[in-house]
């Protein structure tokens, strides 16, 4: 989760998520690299005695047409990369369905053990000590490590919106449509996310928690849910 | 009397000197920029996950996590 001031990206738990924190420094890095010489230049002008009878400014007019042009393919490419990763048929080992409503997460297991619970967020009031206020679930969504794991996500009533940061997934969910992403958690841990399309007076309050282990600690957490 | 004169001075072009002096000092500026960020911020972060990840055992962290009782699906014993 991210801490009480954190401006930058929640460590990544995910591969995708990884390149995702790459691309953005590489853009950045242009983005700083473009600022630079605006500021450099807008210095040079508001310090300069105005003259110039400049009438032929075609070279110039090149420089400034083809190098943006250049800039802007030094993004795409990389941009273009990950979105194609990211839409990669990757064969995932679980499919887990989630469903918003307000203001709760359903999660349907469905492939080998049929079951299915909700989520609702811990209030302050019976959250326990070192635990995490307006984040913690009832429920937490257990996964297996290092496996793809698609979700399928929908919503009951409005629109909601299944994200958790640390994980690179953010999916809309919509009433009558079924959204599919997937991830895979590189590590043991617990991710936080919180719903992410505005979603009426608790929409603030319906966090999601991705709990992910050793498939064999998964195989116990899910025969345990079904029976 | 003949005094020595002094060399004629650049009369013309003085904008395009000026120009073209500052433009290669902001590409300059503007290069060393990003470069500082590359090598100061984007690949210790690349290399910061690199070691991480070299000799990570999950299962160790797990078992550790375990301990602490920070998972719902082992509580600690």
């Amino acid at each position: 989760m991210a801490n009480h001031s954190q401006l930058n990206f929640q460590d990544a738990a995910s591969p995708i998520m990884e390149e995702l924190m790459g691309f953005h420094d590489h853009a950045l890095m242009v983005a700083l690299a473009i600022c630079s010489l605006v500021l450099y230049l807008l210095t040079l002008m508001l310090t300069e005695k105005l003259s110039s009878s400049t009438i032929n400014a075609q070279e110039i007019e090149l420089v400034w047409t083809i190098l943006p042009a250049m800039v802007l393919v030094m993004l795409a490419l990389p941009s273009l990369r990950i979105l194609y990763m990211m839409d990669e048929i990757n064969e995932p080992d679980l499919t887990l369905k989630a469903i918003g409503h307000q203001w709760y997460w359903t999660y349907e297991y469905t492939d080998f053990k049929d079951f299915t619970f909700d989520s609702y967020m811990t209030p302050t009031a019976d959250l326990p000590l070192g635990h995490f206020r307006l984040l913690e679930v009832d429920h937490r969504v257990i996964v297996p490590m290092s496996s793809t794991v698609r979700v399928i996500v929908t919503a009951d009533d409005v629109l909601h919106s299944w994200a958790v940061p640390s994980l690179g997934v953010k999916t809309d969910a919509i009433p009558g449509r079924l959204n599919q992403t997937s991830f895979l958690a590189s590590r043991p841990g617990v991710f936080y996310g919180q719903c992410s399309e505005i979603c009426g007076a608790n929409h603030s309050f319906m966090p999601i928690v991705v709990e992910s282990t050793p498939l064999a600690n998964f195989e116990n957490w899910s025969s345990l849910m079904s029976s | 009397m003949s005094a020595a004169l002094l060399p004629k001075p650049q009369m013309r072009g003085l904008l395009a000197r000026r120009m073209k002096f500052h433009l290669l000092g902001a590409f300059v500026v503007s290069v060393g920029c990003a470069a500082l960020y590359k090598f100061g911020v984007a690949e210790p972060r690349k290399r910061a996950y690199a070691d991480f990840y070299r000799n990570y055992d999950p299962m160790k962290d797990f078992e550790a996590m375990k301990a602490a009782g920070v998972l719902e699906s082992a509580p600690a014993k």
